[in-house]
């Protein structure tokens, strides 16, 4: 027929475009899933997990770290805390432990707590980012019930995260002999993200910490107000306290460590913690028994791959041994079905 | 009824009979504006959100959004929980903007037409727009115009006082509808004087019914004229063949008819979202399982302190609440946090995904249909995954199955059977020559080398000559006869008035011009389409002008092709020799109009045999004779057709004997009964044979009779009839008395045979659906003969079924029947299943030798509506429907409207099925409303059965696209999407409730939340919406080729209560992975709350779009750029509000969060293990299967990877398997072989056939059970072999050369019924699907 498709169209107009995508045959690639596809996937993978897996538990081993739990060696300033009237009462407390093996670069100092909820809900939104900013200190919303003190003064800075900072102070003491004591030295800065510490928190603007923080009282909980929180670097103070920044990004297991210092590598600690015995000075001002809980000090390297845990390392070589066995049952299954195939077409 | 009185301008409205109230202000006056819009601009807001919150789910979310304010249980803050309902219900919202605008414009294009209305002030009519017209506005309409609003005709530009309408807008009708100006008004000057009307116009309310309107006038003098529907143009209809016409509104606006009509989309709901429902529920079980857990584990980690610990925040008073207390608000705080378990997006995600889904379903070039230009319409666009799950279908026949496009095949005269050989011959190979008429067309113009320049219109003529249904060759035997007897008739003159004989010749004439004259049938011509032939027969016609000729000459040609070329031009206008004054005219291509397929079968049968039907005014109707004499009848009445008395009548004055002769048509049943005429029983038995043999043969028959009026009869009837014409109370009734007192003693002239075509692709199609395991039964109103015929040729009833006839009207020989009938099938299938388990499952298919064993055959079942009235009747339906079960087809004859619908509710409540049913005319519609999926067809019968239906197509073969592909693929996109959507909700969800166990059960997220809504609305949202509409598991093509594969839909395999649970089990085992992998990870570390939430949402995101990606079986560059592109929007929006939001979500805040973490390297280690670990199951899983692949849809996944050649072979082994497999099952080794011998063992002859089918009062079931009875006492050790027929053909019969020769030839007819062998014949020897054939079976 010589009509013309033009003609075609005009006589026909309400004929669908004939087009890949309106007809549905635009070009694909199938999918269908046989061992023959799988296997050598499986294959590969599995050996790579388990590859994975020995790399990452190895590092993981290679990590040196301590712990060492406090609560129960200083337990009479623990009780001491349980009572609200002795708040002001120092109590300090000494740890002594042993460090078999030299701990090589860097090495950490967290405090850790345990059973200490500090992802509730209600206790992860008592802040407010807008104070901790600096612009305006005043700003205690959200911060319930923490919010002002009784005579209606906002608290600085607010809310129930603030409000229950940790506030032991810990020292580290090297003994090299059994007389010598070499206090170890220790560096409170780089602990925080260096987010938090150029943009989320801020003190306001001031001649003076103490003037910017007029208007404003400290939380309940608090000995000394927010700008006097390191007596020894005043730059430490205020808001960009590296201590209570770090105390404001909210764990999220109710049993975790948070970074306390760091070791100042000088000296005999040039190349980390040498072996050896040390202690622990604790000024022990933190109430853990109230809600069960316990208080501890961790020492530890780190690698690429992270810190001792060893389970990132197991989930890989299980998987990979899974994968192995599913690919084994696979294979034997595929043969078996040729086999039965070959048996019934001959 | 409201009254109009139209004298002034401002017509009054009133309404209630006579009362009369207060003239009514302007603005109350009913104007035509009309206005489809839902919403206005100022309502929208308001009643948008009304109708949303109709929504159970939209209501459940906004009640969690309003928990979500009080403090003591809110779990996020307060404004952001409104979030995720408030995008949902905008979304929403947006779509029903979108399509009121879309409505609003259309709207407002319909209302700013123009057309001209009489303005008194300017005394003229004025252009007005349509939607100033108001009721009692006088309209002058043009031709060609379209009708603004229901207009009373009171004046036509033609002298007869009609006017001609095309409803094509309205019912799809594309023939022309006269309407007439109302009595009265018909003797009227050359203009209509609008000033002049002084009458009060009473009608009836405005109602729905476009064939029903009644009225008077009343004039200013108290007379009364009547009026109906004949006076009545309807909106939307268009003005043809008439000038001008001016006409008094009536209706306007919402009240036409045509816009009450107008009912919108339907709602249905789909079997998945049935499902879904249930499964929703399941949800909210879990659910509050999950709440229960976190108040009691809030409730006990309380009572674990002794003091109050420094975490434990007070609420704002600084008080702490009671434990049981905390753990009812921590349970209402859970409900807020879980909320997404119930799958709030999943309705809109739905919604959408059948928008895309009825998109594709319009586009499918294969679902159009080129001659009506029409594709697929999709009236209801929500259950269209139930076309995938299809268990029965119910379809009409006549329109359906079959054309409806009647071809003239045979006709009785006087007890004389013609056969038409020729034209049967002619209808035979019009196939082949369809194929090649390129070449025909070809010839044709090597002989016309002069006539370069109307090539194409003569290559249109050519194939509407040629290829068209409608034409007929006529029998030479009758030809003959005619040309003999028609010269008689021409001799005749007005004069010599000769006594009416009953001569064959006579007869013959008398025949012919029935067939030309009893019917409705316009003509017009070919060249102007629309123009009508009117004034034939004056002289001055004679002489046509010169490029006319030049188009009628080759009309001529085109007719006797190689002969005329020889003529010259001059012929045309050269006065034939011989005859006097009688002008010859070339003949133009006539075009008849007809309301009924058949009338026009007809017409042209007449034209064939050379009585042309010339033209018809509503007073005369013109026949040209074979000769070319042109006799013009008087047309004095016409009763119409109507289905209570079946038959039409016309009343003419005949031109030359001067008598009034009543023609008669209409069905033999109703015929025969008012024939009386003792002398010619002999040709009435002779032609109620013949008519036995045509409906055997599936032809549609209708008798012809006649009947001579003495003047005297004739004018007491006439004023009869006016009387009854004038009445205004019960005029349908006594219209109707009037016209069976004047059908009586009718004089039977013979009977004609007309062959409703079966549509292309019908068997092929019932095939298919058939092996995709769909229930086909015929619910039809024609006779038992044509229906069971029509089902032969059509293959629903092949020839080796066994056939069970129940034709009964008593309520015991029913119930009896159905338990033999029952207990027989019961049997044989006992007997193939315990060789089937002999067997075992991989049957040694060897072919089994054909000598040696019976088959079971399968089984058909042919019931009347009698028969089903009373199944219905005498709860005998639980039989009925078991014994179906075992049916592979159904037959119900001669069931009314309302018992179709009846059997297909019966069907679908009882063995809760689905259902579809599939019809084209108004008896259709009941059925089509009843079943889960209606399907109209829109062809000839108009647009009611389309109206009503979910989805209309063009043609019958359409459905088994529109089921096995479109219904499989919407079906397994939309039930996969679903079980993904509960799948990708529940594992979401899942993460944020482990972490409650570490949190202490206090509500907090680890994921910030508008990572959260941001991972819902835009992260996962795109790919199951891509995949609900695109992905498709299996190929178009395999689809087709494997009609099999559709029964995964009809069992529900992709979504079914087992498929949910696995898929609730999958998303609990992953979200235990994907949460205790990084916590394990992360255990002791000094993780933040975010910082952890933020791997464990990314390893979420990768494990779920991973998920779908092997959800997904076909890869298009859609499908991969959906995927890959949620994954890094979810990176870039990610980070980019990670960089930005210092305290922008206060007081929780993921400041710098993801950037932190993406240079952390334990991050990648993560995302990298853990949806591996999480995916791995399922994968492992899908692999073993498509390993094992033990399912069709595997197999045929397997198939569509194989290149084009290599797959094509594959499916036709798949085929020959299956083949086997089956024969092997039905052609099982038999014992009972012998026996099932025995089966037939009743026989009746034809006679006692014949009798029971024209006595029905005598109810031959009931001898016929007591000839069984006999029967089995004398020989059949079965106690039902009575009610068994088998429809077998004897080898001699199947090798009968025509059936022709069978029916008519010289030794006359065999008996029907009468093959009596045993032997089973091989389903190889069935003959061609042709409906020629005899049948056998065996009626009880």
């Amino acid at each position: 027929m010589e009509r013309n498709s033009n003609d075609v169209r005009g006589l026909l107009s309400r004929m669908p475009d004939n087009t890949a995508f309106k007809q549905q045959r635009l070009p694909a690639w199938r999918s269908h899933l046989t061992a023959w596809a799988v296997l050598p996937g499986f294959f590969t993978t599995g050996a790579f997990f388990l590859g994975m897996g020995i790399l990452l538990i190895l590092s993981a081993k290679s990590v040196k770290e301590i712990e060492i739990t406090y609560t129960s060696m200083c337990s009479n300033c623990a009780k001491l805390r349980e009572n609200a009237s002795n708040f002001y009462k120092e109590c300090t407390c000494s740890v002594p432990f042993f460090i078999p093996e030299k701990m090589p670069g860097n090495v950490y100092m967290y405090y850790k707590l345990h059973n200490f909820y500090q992802n509730l809900r209600r206790y992860t939104i008592s802040r407010n980012n807008r104070q901790l900013l600096g612009e305006d200190i005043t700003n205690v919303e959200n911060c319930a019930p923490f919010q002002r003190d009784s005579n209606g003064i906002p608290i600085a800075p607010c809310g129930a995260i603030a409000n229950s900072m940790f506030n032991d102070t810990i020292l580290l003491s090297y003994y090299p002999h059994s007389s010598t004591r070499i206090n170890v030295p220790l560096l409170s800065s780089g602990i925080t993200w260096w987010t938090d510490k150029h943009i989320k928190f801020q003190n306001p603007r001031s001649n003076n910490l103490p003037s910017a923080f007029t208007g404003t009282t400290k939380p309940p909980y608090w000995r000394k107000p927010v700008y006097q929180l390191d007596p020894e670097n005043p730059e430490n103070n205020g808001f960009l306290n590296n201590d209570f920044i770090v105390w404001m990004r909210v764990a999220a297991l109710p049993t975790f460590k948070k970074l306390y210092r760091r070791i100042h590598r000088t000296g005999p600690f040039a190349n980390g913690l040498p072996a050896g015995n040390y202690s622990f000075d604790i000024a022990y001002n933190f109430p853990v028994t109230v809600f069960k809980g316990e208080k501890g000090v961790v020492l530890s390297t780190v690698t690429w791959s992270g810190g001792s845990n060893l389970f990132l390392g197991i989930a890989y070589l299980t998987t990979g041994a899974v994968m192995w066995l599913a690919a084994f049952s696979m294979t034997a299954v595929h043969l078996k079905m040729k086999k039965r195939n070959i048996v019934s077409e001959s | 009824l409201p009254l109009f009185t139209t004298p002034s301008p401002s017509p009054d409205y009133q309404s209630g009979k006579g009362s009369r109230r207060p003239c009514p202000r302007e603005g109350r006056k009913k104007i035509n504006q009309i206005k489809t819009t839902k919403y206005t601009l100022l309502s929208f807001l308001p009643k948008n959100i009304f109708e949303q919150l109709h929504r159970f789910a939209n209501l459940y979310f906004v009640a969690i959004a309003v928990l979500n304010f009080f403090p003591v249980v809110n779990a996020f803050q307060p404004a952001v929980g409104l979030i995720p309902i408030c995008i949902i219900m905008v979304v929403t919202a947006l779509k029903d903007a979108w399509e009121d605008l879309r409505r609003y414009k259309s709207d407002k294009i319909i209302n700013n037409q123009h057309c001209f209305i009489y303005n008194r002030k300017e005394q003229d009519y004025v252009q007005k727009h349509w939607k100033d017209v108001r009721v009692g506005d006088f309209v002058q309409l043009q031709c060609n115009e379209i009708i603004p609003a229901d207009i009373l005709l009171l004046f036509s530009s033609d002298p007869s006082g009609v006017c001609h309408l095309e409803t094509a807008n309205l019912d799809g009708e594309t023939n022309l509808k006269q309407r007439r100006v109302v009595k009265g008004f018909l003797h009227q000057e050359s203009r209509f004087e609008p000033e002049l009307f002084q009458n009060k116009i009473v009608c009836e309310k405005p109602n729905n019914n476009l064939s029903k309107f009644k009225g008077y006038m009343e004039h200013p003098d108290q007379t009364r004229t009547g009026f109906n529907s004949e006076s009545l143009l309807l909106r939307g209809c268009t003005i043809r063949n008439t000038e001008v016409v001016v006409g008094i509104v009536i209706y306007a606006g919402h009240e036409t008819k045509a816009m009450l009509n107008n009912s919108g989309p339907r709602y249905k709901r789909s079997k998945i979202e049935r499902r879904m429902n249930i499964d929703i529920f399941f949800c909210v079980g879990i659910l509050f399982f999950m709440c229960l857990i976190g108040a009691i584990g809030h409730g006990l980690w309380k009572g674990k302190f002794s003091g109050l610990p420094p975490f434990d925040v007070p609420d704002a008073n600084g008080n702490f609440p009671s434990i049981a207390l905390q753990g009812f608000y921590m349970f209402l705080t859970m409900i807020i946090l879980l909320q997404i378990l119930i799958p709030i997006s999943l309705y809109v995600s739905i919604e959408l995904v059948k928008l895309g889904q009825v998109f594709f379903l319009h586009n499918d070039i294969d679902l159009y249909d080129e001659e009506t230009d029409l594709s697929i319409q999709c009236r209801a666009l929500n259950i269209t995954e139930d076309l995938g799950q299809i268990q029965y279908i119910f379809s009409d026949k006549t329109g359906t199955l079959t054309e409806n496009k009647m071809v003239f095949r045979r006709c009785t005269i006087m007890g004389n059977e013609f056969s038409h050989q020729e034209n049967a011959k002619r209808l035979e190979t019009q196939k082949e020559l369809d194929s090649d008429d390129e070449d025909w067309t070809k010839c044709q113009y090597g002989a016309f080398p002069g006539l370069s320049t109307l090539r194409h219109t003569g290559k249109i003529l050519f194939h509407m000559i040629f290829f068209q249904e409608k034409d007929v060759t006529p029998d030479q035997g009758l030809l003959t006869k005619v040309k003999d007897a028609a010269l008689k008739l021409e001799t005749l003159t007005p004069h010599k008035v000769t006594k009416p004989s009953f001569t064959t010749g006579s007869s013959i004439t008398d025949f012919f011009l029935a067939l030309a004259i009893c019917n409705s049938v316009m003509v017009s011509t070919t060249t102007e389409p629309r123009q009508r032939v009117r004034c034939l027969n004056s002289p001055a016609s004679a002489s046509p002008s010169l490029p006319l000729l030049r188009l009628t000459l080759e009309k001529a040609w085109g007719q006797t092709p190689p002969l005329a070329v020889e003529i010259p031009p001059m012929w045309a206008t050269r006065a034939a020799p011989g005859k006097t004054a009688r002008p010859i005219i070339p003949e133009p291509e006539f075009c008849y109009e007809a309301e009924s397929p058949d009338e026009a079968a007809l017409v042209h049968a007449a034209r064939a045999y050379n009585f042309t039907l010339v033209s018809r005014t509503p007073e005369q109707v013109t026949v040209r004779l074979p000769q070319g004499t042109l006799l013009t009848f008087d047309l004095l009445y016409t009763l119409g057709f109507d289905s209570v008395r079946k038959r039409m009548s016309v009343i003419v004055r005949h031109p030359l004997t001067a008598e009034i002769i009543v023609y008669t048509k209409g069905a033999d049943s109703v015929i025969m009964d008012l024939l009386e005429d003792p002398k010619l029983r002999k040709i009435r038995a002779k032609t109620q044979k013949h008519l036995d043999w045509y409906a055997r043969d599936g032809l549609r028959t209708l008798c012809i009779a006649k009947k001579v009026l003495n003047e005297d009869d004739f004018q007491r009837w006439a004023n009869f009839r006016h009387e009854a014409e004038a009445s205004l109370d019960n005029q349908d009734e006594l219209l109707m008395e009037t016209a069976q007192h004047l059908e009586t003693q009718l004089t039977l002239l013979g009977a004609t045979g007309i062959e409703d075509r079966l549509q292309e692709g019908v068997p092929d199609t019932i095939t298919a659906l058939r092996e995709a395991g769909v229930q086909i039964w015929v619910l039809t109103g024609d006779k038992q003969e044509t229906a069971v015929n029509i089902a032969h040729s059509c293959k629903l009833l092949e020839q080796r079924d066994m056939v069970y006839t129940i034709n009964t009207e008593s309520q015991e020989t029913c119930e009896s029947i159905l338990n033999c009938a029952l207990e027989e099938v019961k049997r044989c299938y006992d007997m193939s299943k315990t060789e089937h388990k002999f067997f075992g499952i991989p049957l040694p298919c060897q072919a089994p030798s054909s000598t040696m064993e019976a088959a079971v055959p399968d089984i058909g079942l042919v019931i009347d509506g009698k028969t089903l009235n009373i199944i219905f009747q005498g709860n005998l339906e639980k039989k009925f429907l078991e014994l179906t079960k075992y049916c592979r087809s159904v037959l119900c004859c001669r069931s009314t409207p309302l018992q179709k619908s009846m059997v297909v509710k019966l069907v679908r409540d009882k063995l809760k099925v689905m259902t579809l049913a599939i019809g084209d005319g108004a008896n259709d519609v009941s059925m089509i409303q009843a079943a889960d999926i209606g399907i109209g067809i829109s062809g000839q019968e108009g647009m009611q059965a389309v109206m009503s239906s979910d989805f209309a197509i063009t043609r019958f073969k359409h459905l088994k696209k529109l089921l096995l592909v479109h219904g499989h693929w919407c079906y397994s996109r939309l039930a996969r999407m679903v079980v993904y959507y509960f799948y990708k909700n529940v594992s979401y969800v899942n993460l944020l409730f482990w972490y409650q166990f570490f949190c202490g059960f206090s509500g907090t997220t680890m994921i910030d939340y508008w990572q959260m809504i941001f991972f819902n609305l835009f992260f996962t949202s795109l790919p199951p919406l891509v995949f609900g509409i695109l992905d498709k598991d299996i190929s178009a093509e395999t689809l087709l080729a494997l009609p099999e594969l559709y029964r995964s839909g009809q069992n529900s395999k992709f979504y079914k209560m087992s498929t949910f649970w696995i898929a609730m089990m999958d998303a609990f085992y992953q979200s235990l992975i994907c949460f205790f992998i990084p916590y394990l990870t992360y255990k002791d570390s000094d993780i933040g709350v975010f910082t952890f939430g933020t791997p464990i949402n990314t390893i979420s995101l990768i494990t779920i779009l991973l998920h779908q990606a092997m959800e997904m079986k076909t890869w298009t560059f859609i499908h991969w750029s959906v995927l890959v592109a949620s994954f890094l929007l979810y990176f870039v929006v990610s980070l980019v509000y990670n960089a930005i939001c210092v305290t922008c979500n206060s007081p929780t805040n993921p400041y710098w969060i993801m950037e932190k973490q993406l240079s952390d390297p334990t991050f990648y280690l993560l995302c990298f293990v853990t949806p591996v670990a999480a995916l791995l199951p399922r994968y492992f899983f899908l692999a073993l299967q498509g390993t094992l692949g033990q399912s069709p849809i595997l197999e045929a996944q397997k198939l569509d990877k194989l290149p084009k050649e290599k797959k094509d072979l594959a499916i036709q082994e798949w085929r020959r398997q299956k083949e086997r497999l089956s024969t092997a099952c039905r052609v099982a080794p038999f014992p009972g072989n012998a026996r099932l011998g025995h089966l037939q063992v009743p026989h009746f002859t034809e006679q006692e056939l014949r009798d029971s089918s024209i006595k029905e009062s005598s109810s031959p079931m009931k001898r016929h059970v007591g000839d069984w009875v006999l029967n089995r006492d004398k020989s059949s050790p079965l106690p039902c072999p009575g009610y068994v027929g088998h429809n077998q053909r004897s080898p001699s019969s199947s090798a009968r050369p025509s059936p022709d020769e069978h029916l008519l030839g010289p030794s006359g007819y065999k008996a029907f019924g009468m093959f009596t062998d045993s032997q089973t014949g091989s389903p190889g020897a069935s003959s061609r699907g042709s409906h020629k054939r005899s049948q056998s079976s065996l009626t009880i």
